[in-house]
């Protein structure tokens, strides 16, 4: 078992111009900004779950991103 | 330039690797106004690679490759450390050069890119720890920069050598304790931005990663001052946390931290007189204005 990120999409406020997580995510190419559904988009397989895109989310109190047990 | 040099021959495609295809793609090589901002929204010329989950190296390195002016036309050059473990999944050339001789590499292969290709601009960039800059390679490092050579030079400081298990280096504070270092550092942090502007590079900053903009305008004015100016030099707070016993998702912080007011990593920025002058020359504001007064 092993921890990734996900993102909650009513939550996320990324149509409004939020890249927190997506700058601050420290693996390249791991959380994009979904051009259709305008919301943030973990890609499972690169992210090595250290929680900084949950710390940063939080902090702005968006809540938008959990980590979960794959 | 662009994506020329990378282009896949279409009865190939189908068998080229997905990260390939997304490079060419959705890269950014050719981009004029490329920057951090296009990150989430491109595909970053860096793949996945072995640095540990958090580490605040694994951010600086998606801005500096986000930021290159012209990573098609970019040279890096890299040394032994855990900056090591990312080269062989970036997207620019690169060349690992055994520990300490960076800037002794990139000084001889500025001049034999000069020599080859007199009429285009080729930008090299060095980018190693600090081990490797301010001790191993420290005499290597004065001495391109004496030597007026044109290129950058990229130090990612941890404030120890991480790779190998935290001994102290150079740039480690003073009093510090780590694994390695159990009796503490005996001595004050080597102050290698000030050396820097002494020793005659024309743009030195100094900061954390905390602030992909700050980093941004730092790496584009050091790349561009290197081609036509001197030397210059760039020192960025990565902490290792893994060494210094912080959580995961704690480096942003740690960073934050440590760029207060007086704190070690305030910002800091040393622009000289001939650099000033090429930057004002090339400033497209500027330029606009001079073209109506004129
Ligand atoms: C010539 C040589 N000497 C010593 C080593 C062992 N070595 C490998 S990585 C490393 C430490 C690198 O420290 P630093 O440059 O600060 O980079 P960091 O790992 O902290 O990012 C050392 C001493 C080596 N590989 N080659
Ligand atoms: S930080 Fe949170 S709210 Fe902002 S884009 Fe990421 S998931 Fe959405
Ligand atoms: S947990 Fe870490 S690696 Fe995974 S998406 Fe969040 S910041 Fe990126
Ligand atoms: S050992 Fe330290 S510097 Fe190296 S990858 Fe891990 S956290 Fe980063």
């Amino acid at each position: 078992m092993y921890a990734v990120a996900e993102v909650i999409d009513d939550l996320c406020v990324a149509n409004k111009g939020c890249r927190l997580c997506i700058m601050y995510c420290p693996e390249a190419n791991t959380i994009m900004f979904n051009k259709e559904n305008r919301v943030a988009e973990v890609v499972e397989q690169r992210c090595k779950g250290c929680e900084l895109c949950v710390v940063v989310c939080s902090s702005a109190k968006h809540n938008a991103i959990t980590l979960v047990h794959r | 330039m662009g994506k020329e040099k990378i282009k896949i021959n279409p009865e190939f495609y189908d068998i080229m690797p997905v990260e390939y295809q997304e490079l060419v793609e959705e890269g950014t090589y050719g981009k004029e106004d490329r920057g951090w901002k296009d990150v989430g929204e491109s595909k970053e010329l860096i793949e996945e690679h072995s640095l540990c989950a958090g580490c605040p190296e694994s951010i600086a390195f998606r801005y500096v490759l986000a930021c290159l002016p012209a990573p098609e036309d970019t040279i890096m050059v890299g040394s032994t450390g855990c900056t090591s473990l990312v080269f062989p999944h970036v997207a620019v050339h690169n060349i690992h050069s055994l520990f300490g001789n960076q800037n002794a590499v990139a000084s001889g292969l500025k001049r034999a890119l000069s020599y080859r290709f007199p009429d285009k601009v080729k930008d090299v960039v060095v980018l190693a720890g600090d081990g490797a800059t301010v001790d191993i390679g420290l005499d290597m490092t004065l001495q391109s920069w004496f030597r007026q050579e044109k290129f950058t030079t990229i130090c990612f400081d941890n404030e120890l050598y991480a790779n190998t298990g935290g001994q102290s280096s150079g740039l480690m504070q003073k009093g510090f304790v780590a694994k390695m270092a159990p009796a503490g550092k005996k001595f004050d942090k080597v102050n290698l931005p000030e050396i820097a502007k002494v020793s005659g590079c024309h743009y030195v900053a100094k900061m954390t990663v905390s602030k992909p903009n700050r980093v941004e305008k730092a790496i584009r004015q050091a790349i561009l001052i290197a081609r036509e100016v001197g030397p210059t030099y760039i020192q960025l707070y990565t902490p290792c946390i893994l060494e210094i016993g912080k959580q995961m998702m704690e480096g942003l912080q740690e960073m934050r931290d440590s760029e207060g007011p007086n704190k070690r990593f305030e910002f800091e920025e040393y622009i000289s007189e001939e650099a000033k002058a090429y930057l004002e020359t090339i400033d497209p504001k500027k330029k606009k204005k001079k073209a109506i007064t004129a």
